[in-house]
């Protein structure tokens, strides 16, 4: 390059590499735009930002654009400003850079769908993605998560013995709920016809999907097991645009399926896992898959259609509406089947407009929920989805995907919407008819005496520095019979700790006063706080390290905000009974 | 007719149309060659009714598919434009060779006013878009300098083939003149433009349409 000695180390390497990077279709993408502007208001950044040229898709592409013209294309390096060809230079440019393609971009690949001459911005949108990654520029939540997938193997850091610990809470949960002792989960079962694989969000967040999957398989008398490890499907690499860590998640999935000997993977609800898995990592790998794979979407239609399973649809009165994932809507082509399942399962369906690969993102894609940095921006961007929802008139928003999960939850709390997001597999279980096996009637308690209540005299400290975060949090806890203390600093949280010695405490990360991962160690060393309980709630998952680097005992449980009810009540719940089952078996 | 007209409609036009076809085949083959085409392993995936091959056509006929994109669908007035602009081009090109090597079909009055209209309103949406370019800012944020150029050289282009199409010297030779040399020009500077997105179009749209196809997008379901 003539101009590369005033070029930055960095901006060298993002130069060359993308030399390597440039596919075909990508290549085409570059050059092929005839900057129409047709595009530009199918992005809903566009839509939430009226005037804003700088959240255009062909705005944005151009970021990248430039540099192709610069450096690969013909006009642009003899006459760059006449095609507005362009490099990177410093590393500031590619913090810029940065802010673009990770922070105004869902690579929801809406824009893509609607160009009139194929420009496929969403993708070569991840391919500068994993040009930035490759030299270390990203957003630290996308470091954060990305260690945590190359080094646990999930992209959510969480360890064997939390998984298997979970499935098995999960396993009695459910032999309860049947009344059966029969029904299990089965761990690494070998020549099964079907091998579970889940979303590490559901071991932490949402452990009810996992049960409520599990059910689902009794039921059909399926032959089925969860692997004890590979056992996380989504991968980050596809958010990160980093081909290896894709490729290395997804073969430690497949490897392990070989070794169980599984005719079919059966991926659990998630867009981006399933278009990772299915469709991405065989090319990022190089790997011929020798096994079928499929959303567990499809495996409970066929259920249903082979008479596996019974459903009663009016179990799920409410009005429900679809999302659609757009991984699976945009790159997967699943929208019939959601929806055929939907109308075997709830009694009241209506359609959200626009929908199937016309929907709008629920904000939290490409990674999005992991970049705390970005989230007044995406937060705003949600005003389309709000809309969206709002208009259905539903009061329960059905997505087959974990991340669409958080991001619609998100949005349903800030655009104070009245709605519940769940998942089909929910919808599916608790319509599942089971015929019971033991004739022993059960009486049924009409209310729920206080002394039922899940969390029943268990004491809590909540430590947030948002009095409303503190108020939601408290009111859940409370409502499941918890006795709360508030606290909104980390000099008020030691010292509540100290005086109420209570069985768990909630801790935000970023509270004024006394540095939190301080407070954590204090809390840690001090004898008498041994048996204390320490769930991590935090909207910026890089302050992590705060807690995680420190050589004491970790926190029992971490959750990402947004929280919702559910996700709080399972966590708290399980970090509280499994401690008690320990020290009960100790 | 001027000797200069002469070597305008001919050696000229000859000479531009060479060169824009060796670069053209360059350019192709640079594209082929320097950028491989990516290789999908997994397995088809979504429905049995979207194949690759069908995904490539539909993705194809999409450009004839107004209603199949919300863009497009959203957006009849942008669509006819861009119906009538590329008509405009066409005729416009037509009008090149049919000067010189069939000008008695310029004899039918019909004829030359078929021209005159499709290359006539093809010249106003280039006004049209011209305006559209520099007043709103959506599009003035993304346009380069090729951009207004491009919209302005084949809108000046047009009101000459419209001035041209009678192929009548009884004014002069100045309008004739000038619609041979803005056609030379204009295939000399096409391959360097953006108006050499054509070029391209097809592949785009067929590793799109590929891709979409394989995956179970494309033709897209439901709706
Ligand atoms: S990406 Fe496509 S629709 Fe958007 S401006 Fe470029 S050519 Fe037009
Ligand atoms: S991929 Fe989605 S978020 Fe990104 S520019 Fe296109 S429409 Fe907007």
């Amino acid at each position: 390059m003539s101009d590369a000695k005033s070029r930055s180390h960095k901006a060298q390497k993002v130069i060359d590499r993308m030399g390597q990077k440039l596919s075909r279709q990508i290549a085409g993408s570059m050059i092929a735009c005839v900057h129409c502007g047709m595009c530009i208001d199918s992005c809903h950044y566009v839509l939430a930002n009226p005037g804003d040229p700088t959240y255009a898709p062909p705005y944005k592409a151009d970021k990248i654009r430039k540099l192709f013209k610069k450096h690969f294309d013909w006009t642009g390096r003899v006459a760059p400003w006449w095609v507005k060809a362009g490099s990177v230079y410093t590393d500031e440019d590619l913090q810029e850079l940065k802010d673009v393609v990770f922070g105004m971009c869902t690579n929801c690949r809406r824009c893509s769908l609607n160009c009139p001459m194929g420009v496929d911005f969403a993708t070569f949108n991840r391919m500068a993605r994993g040009l930035l990654v490759s030299v270390g520029v990203m957003p630290e939540g996308v470091a954060v998560v990305s260690k945590d997938q190359w080094e646990t193997g999930n992209q959510m850091g969480v360890l064997k013995e939390d998984y298997l610990e979970t499935i098995e809470w999960m396993e009695e949960e459910m032999r309860d709920e049947l009344e059966d002792p029969d029904a299990k989960i089965p761990i690494d079962n070998p020549d099964c016809e079907v091998i579970y694989s889940i979303n590490p969000r559901e071991v932490k967040y949402d452990p009810r999907t996992i049960a409520d999957a599990a059910k689902v398989f009794h039921a059909a008398g399926e032959s089925w097991t969860m692997p004890s490890e590979g056992w996380d499907m989504t991968n980050f690499g596809l958010f990160s645009g980093d081909d290896d860590l894709g490729a290395s998640v997804a073969k430690r999935l497949y490897e392990k399926v070989i070794e169980l000997r599984g005719k079919r993977l059966v991926i659990s609800e998630c867009g981006h896992g399933l278009r990772s898995t299915q469709c991405e990592a065989p090319n990022w790998a190089k790997f011929d898959v020798p096994f079928e794979m499929e959303s567990s979407v499809f495996t409970m239609l066929r259920y249903i259609k082979e008479g596996r399973i019974k459903v009663d649809k009016s179990r799920n009165p409410k009005p429900v509406t679809y999302h659609d994932s757009c991984n699976l809507a945009r790159s997967c082509g699943v929208t019939e089947e959601p929806r055929e399942l939907l109308h075997l399962v709830c009694e009241d369906f209506r359609e959200m407009y626009p929908n199937r690969a016309e929907n709008y993102c629920c904000t939290g894609g490409g990674g999005a929920m992991s970049m705390s940095e970005y989230t007044p921006r995406r937060l705003k961007s949600g005003v389309v989805k709000a809309n969206q929802l709002k208009d259905t008139g539903a009061e329960v928003v059905v997505t087959s995907c974990h991340n669409c999960v958080d991001g619609l939850t998100d949005v349903i709390r800030h655009y104070e919407l009245n709605m519940e997001v769940t998942q089909l597999v929910n919808l599916v279980a608790n319509a599942l008819v089971i015929e019971e096996k033991v004739a022993v009637p059960v009486e049924r308690v009409p209310e729920v005496a206080v002394a039922d209540l899940p969390l029943a005299g268990r004491r809590l400290v909540v430590a947030d520095d948002e009095p409303d975060q503190v108020e939601f949090l408290a009111a859940v806890l409370e409502d499941n019979g918890a006795t709360v203390f508030r606290a909104g600093t980390g000099d008020e949280a030691l010292e509540l700790v100290r005086r109420e010695k209570p069985d768990l405490l909630t801790l935000d990360l970023s509270m004024p006063g006394r540095d939190v991962g301080e407070v954590f160690e204090m809390l840690r060393t001090e004898l008498a706080f041994e048996d204390l309980k320490v769930c991590v709630i935090t909207g910026r998952p890089e302050l992590r390290r705060l807690i995680y680097d420190r050589s004491v005992r970790r926190p029992e449980g971490y959750l990402d905000k947004p929280v919702s009810e559910e996700s709080l009540i399972l966590n708290v719940r399980k970090i509280l009974e499994l401690a008690h089952e320990h020290e009960t078996v100790g | 007719m001027s000797n200069l007209l002469h070597f305008s409609e001919h050696t000229l036009q000859e000479i531009a149309l060479t060169f824009m076809a060796l670069v053209y085949v360059t350019r192709i083959t640079w594209f082929l060659r320097r950028f491989k085409a990516g290789t999908e392993r997994q397995a088809p995936s979504g429905s049995p009714q979207t194949t690759k091959a069908k995904g490539v056509l539909y993705s194809w006929a999409n450009v004839a598919m107004p209603w199949a994109m919300e863009s497009t669908r959203s957006r009849p007035f942008m669509y006819v434009q861009f119906v009538v602009f590329h008509l405009g081009v066409t005729a416009a090109i037509a009008l090149s060779f049919v000067i010189p090597y069939g000008a008695e079909l310029l004899d039918s009055q019909l004829v030359v006013l078929l021209f005159q209209v499709i290359i006539g309103a093809a010249c106003a949406v280039g006004v049209v878009r011209m305006i559209r370019r520099v007043s709103n800012p959506y599009i003035r944020a993304i346009s380069s300098p090729d951009d207004y150029f491009s919209v302005a050289l084949l809108t000046v282009w047009f009101f000459f083939a419209v001035l041209a199409a009678p192929n009548s010297t009884a004014m002069g030779e100045w309008h004739l003149l000038t619609y041979f040399l803005l056609t030379a020009f204009f295939l000399v500077y096409v391959p360097f433009s953006k108006i050499s997105h054509y070029l391209y179009y097809p592949f785009t749209r067929y590793y799109f349409g590929k891709s979409m196809g394989y995956r179970g997008v494309y033709p897209l379901r439901g709706g």
